[in-house]
C-alpha cells in the first residue's frame, strides 16, 4: 500500500497556524505492552479530528493525558499552546470534555447536576445551556439514576458544550444516542467547526468518524498507525472497478497487470482491485465490449481494516 | 476550597447524616430513660481491667459512668467515626472508582482544592453528628434524672467531634492518596478500632503503655471529658492530626494518576 503524506506522524505543514493540540513522542507505559507510545500528532484550529481504534488502542489514554488526569511517562503535549501538566488548570478552563463511559451523580436531577457543573466552571450562559437542553431534548427533571444511557449521554453532551469551549474533547460521544439525536449532535459539530472551534473526537464507530471528521488518526496497540484526511486515505488506498462485459471474460486478462491486486467475480461482471492509476485496467478492459464501469469507493471500515491487516 | 464541590458533597451526604443524627438522639434519649431503672441495678461491673477500660470504667452506677459506658466509649465514636470514614472514602476514592472524578477534574478545579472541599464536607457531617450527640445527651441526661453539667456534655461533644475529624482525615488521606475506596475505608476503620483496643489494653502491658499515644481514642477519651472537661492537649493533637492528614491527601492526589 502506498504511504500517505503524513503516515505515522501527525504534524501540520510548516508555516501553518499553531496547532490546538500538539503532542511530541507522548507516551504512557503501563507495562506489558499496554499504554500509549511515542504519539506525535497535531490537531489544527477548526478541525473535527477523529481518533479511531479498537478498545485498548490508546485513545482514552491519550485524552486522559491531554486533560492531565494521568501523567506521561515520556514525551509532552501542549493544548491551546499550554503545557498539559504545568498549565492544566488554564487548559481546563477553555475545553469541554465528555468522558467515555460517562458517570454522573445518580441521585441528582439533570438540572441540579448541570447547575453544579456550571458553578464549578464559574458560571455559564443560561441561554446557551437551555438551548442545548432543548436541542438534545435532555430530560433534566428526573434523577440521573432513572435515565436511560442515551439520556445520560445527552446531559454529558450539554455539560461539554454549555460554556462554548474553544476545544471539545469527546470520548465516544454518540454512545447510546438514537439516530435523531446523533444527527443533531453531528449538526452541532459542524456549527462548532464553522465557528473556528476544534473538536477531538474519539470513537470506534467508523461511520461516525467517516461522517463528521476532517482528518483522522488510527491507533493500534498504543501506536499511531496513520493520520490523514479521509480523502487522502481513500486516494492511496486500493481502488476497485466493477466492470460489466457483453460476453463472459476470464479474470486472467487483468491478473497479469502489475498494479492489479485482486480480481473477483465471474461470468460477465468482474471486480478489479488495483493500486495507483486506473489506466492499465481501463485499457485492458477496452479490448472487449464493455457495458458498464462502476467505481467502488472504499469506505472507512475497509481502509481501517486494511491498515490493521497491513501491520499485523 | 471549591464551594460548589463543598455544597454538592454536603447535599449528597445530608440524608444519611440526618437519619444518623435523628437515630443518635433517639438512642441517647432511650439510654438516659433507662438509667433510673437499670443503671443502679448494674452498678460497677467486675470485669478485667482491659475490658473495663474499653467501656470507660464500666461504672454503670452513676449517670456519668452510665453515659460514658453506653455512649462515650463505643456508640458515639462508632457512629461518628463510621460516618466520617465512610464519607471520606466515598467522596474521594469512591467518586474516583465510580469515574465521576474524571469528569469533575476536567473542570477548572485543582485536585487539592477538590479534596479540601470533600474534607470540609466530611467535617460538616462530623459536626452535625456531634451536635446531635450534644442534643441527645442533654435530653438523655434530663430523662435520666440529671447529673452531668452542660459544660461537661459540651466538652464531650467537642472531643468526640475532633475524634471524628481525625478519623475522617485519615479516610481522606487514604482515599485521596490511593483512589481505592475499600482500602481507604478498611484501613481507616482498622486504625480506629485498633486505636480503641490499644487504648484499652496497652496500659496493662509493661513496656507497651506508650502505645496509647498512637491512638486517636486516647486523645478523645483519655482525659474523660464527661468528668474533667476539655482536654486542650488532646484536642490540639486531634485537630492537628485532622489538618495534617487532610493536607497529606491533598498533596498525594496531586502527584499520582487518576484511576479508572
Amino acid at each position: 500500500m502506498a504511504e500517505s503524506s503524513l503516515q505515522a506522524t501527525g504534524t501540520a505543514p510548516a508555516g501553518s497556524a499553531p496547532p490546538v493540540i500538539a503532542t511530541e513522542a507522548l507516551s504512557k507505559d503501563y507495562g506489558s505492552g499496554r499504554g500509549l507510545f511515542e504519539l506525535t500528532l497535531e490537531v489544527r484550529r477548526g478541525e473535527v479530528f477523529g481518533f479511531l481504534g479498537p478498545n485498548g488502542a490508546g485513545k482514552s489514554t491519550t485524552l486522559r493525558l491531554l486533560l492531565d488526569l494521568i501523567r506521561p511517562t515520556a514525551g509532552a503535549a501542549r493544548v491551546l499552546g499550554l503545557d498539559t501538566v504545568a498549565d492544566s488548570l488554564k487548559i481546563r478552563r477553555r475545553i469541554g470534555f465528555l468522558p467515555g463511559d460517562l458517570a454522573l451523580y445518580p441521585k441528582l436531577t439533570g438540572r441540579t447536576l448541570l447547575d453544579y457543573l456550571a458553578a464549578l466552571r464559574g458560571g455559564v450562559k443560561a441561554s446557551v445551556r437551555d438551548s442545548l437542553v432543548e436541542r438534545f431534548e435532555a430530560d433534566v427533571d428526573r434523577p440521573v439514576r432513572e435515565l436511560s444511557t442515551g439520556n445520560r449521554q445527552k446531559l454529558g453532551l450539554v455539560q461539554a458544550f454549555m460554556h462554548e469551549p474553544e476545544l471539545l474533547i469527546l470520548d465516544e460521544p454518540i454512545a447510546g444516542l438514537d439516530p435523531l439525536v446523533q444527527q443533531s449532535f453531528h449538526a452541532l459539530l459542524a456549527e462548532v467547526s464553522a465557528e473556528g472551534r476544534t473538536v477531538l473526537l474519539s470513537s470506534h464507530t467508523l461511520s461516525e468518524v467517516e461522517r463528521v471528521t476532517h482528518r483522522l488518526a488510527i491507533l493500534r496497540r498504543g501506536r499511531l498507525v496513520v493520520v490523514d484526511s479521509l480523502e487522502n486515505l481513500r486516494r492511496v488506498a486500493v481502488q476497485r472497478l466493477e466492470i460489466e462485459f457483453a460476453e463472459p471474460l476470464s479474470g486472467d486478462v487483468f491478473r497479469s497487470i502489475p498494479a492489479v491486486t485482486e480480481v473477483t467475480g465471474a461470468d460477465r461482471t468482474l471486480t478489479v482491485s488495483f493500486e495507483g492509476s486506473a489506466d492499465a485496467v481501463v485499457k485492458a478492459a477496452a479490448a472487449y465490449q464493455v457495458l458498464a464501469i462502476r467505481p467502488h469507493e472504499d469506505d472507512l471500515e475497509e481502509i481501517f481494516l486494511r491498515y490493521y491487516r497491513e501491520i499485523s | 476550597m471549591s464551594w460548589p464541590a463543598l455544597r454538592i458533597t454536603l447535599r449528597l451526604r445530608l440524608p444519611s447524616t440526618l437519619s444518623a443524627a435523628v437515630g443518635l438522639v433517639a438512642v441517647m434519649a432511650a439510654v438516659g430513660a433507662l438509667f433510673p431503672s437499670v443503671g443502679h441495678t448494674i452498678g460497677t461491673l467486675k470485669i478485667p481491667r482491659g475490658v473495663s477500660n474499653l467501656l470507660g470504667g464500666a461504672d454503670y452506677g452513676t449517670i456519668t459512668g452510665w453515659f460514658r459506658g453506653e455512649i462515650a466509649s463505643v456508640y458515639g465514636p462508632l457512629v461518628i467515626g463510621g460516618l466520617a470514614i465512610a464519607g471520606a472514602a466515598a467522596t474521594t476514592a469512591g467518586e474516583e472508582e465510580d469515574r465521576i472524578l474524571a469528569l469533575t477534574l476536567a473542570y477548572p478545579v485543582r485536585r487539592g482544592r477538590l479534596i479540601a472541599s470533600r474534607a470540609a464536607a466530611v467535617a460538616g457531617v462530623v459536626l452535625g453528628i456531634a451536635v446531635a450527640t450534644w442534643v441527645g445527651m442533654i435530653v438523655g441526661v434530663a430523662l435520666g434524672g440529671g447529673g452531668i453539667t452542660l459544660v461537661h456534655i459540651t466538652a464531650f461533644a467537642l472531643q468526640l467531634a475532633l475524634f471524628g475529624l481525625a478519623t475522617g482525615g485519615l479516610g481522606v488521606a487514604l482515599g485521596a492518596g490511593t483512589g481505592r475506596r475499600a482500602l481507604a475505608a478498611g484501613v481507616a476503620a482498622g486504625v480506629a478500632i485498633g486505636g480503641w483496643l490499644i487504648y484499652g489494653f496497652a496500659p496493662l502491658v509493661a513496656g507497651l503503655h506508650w502505645l496509647k499515644y498512637a491512638s486517636f481514642f486516647y486523645y478523645y477519651a483519655g482525659h474523660d471529658p464527661l468528668t474533667r472537661g476539655v482536654d486542650v492537649g488532646g484536642a490540639l493533637v486531634l485537630a492537628a492530626s485532622a489538618a495534617v492528614l487532610t493536607a497529606l491527601g491533598m498533596f498525594a492526589i496531586g502527584r499520582r494518576d487518576l484511576r479508572g
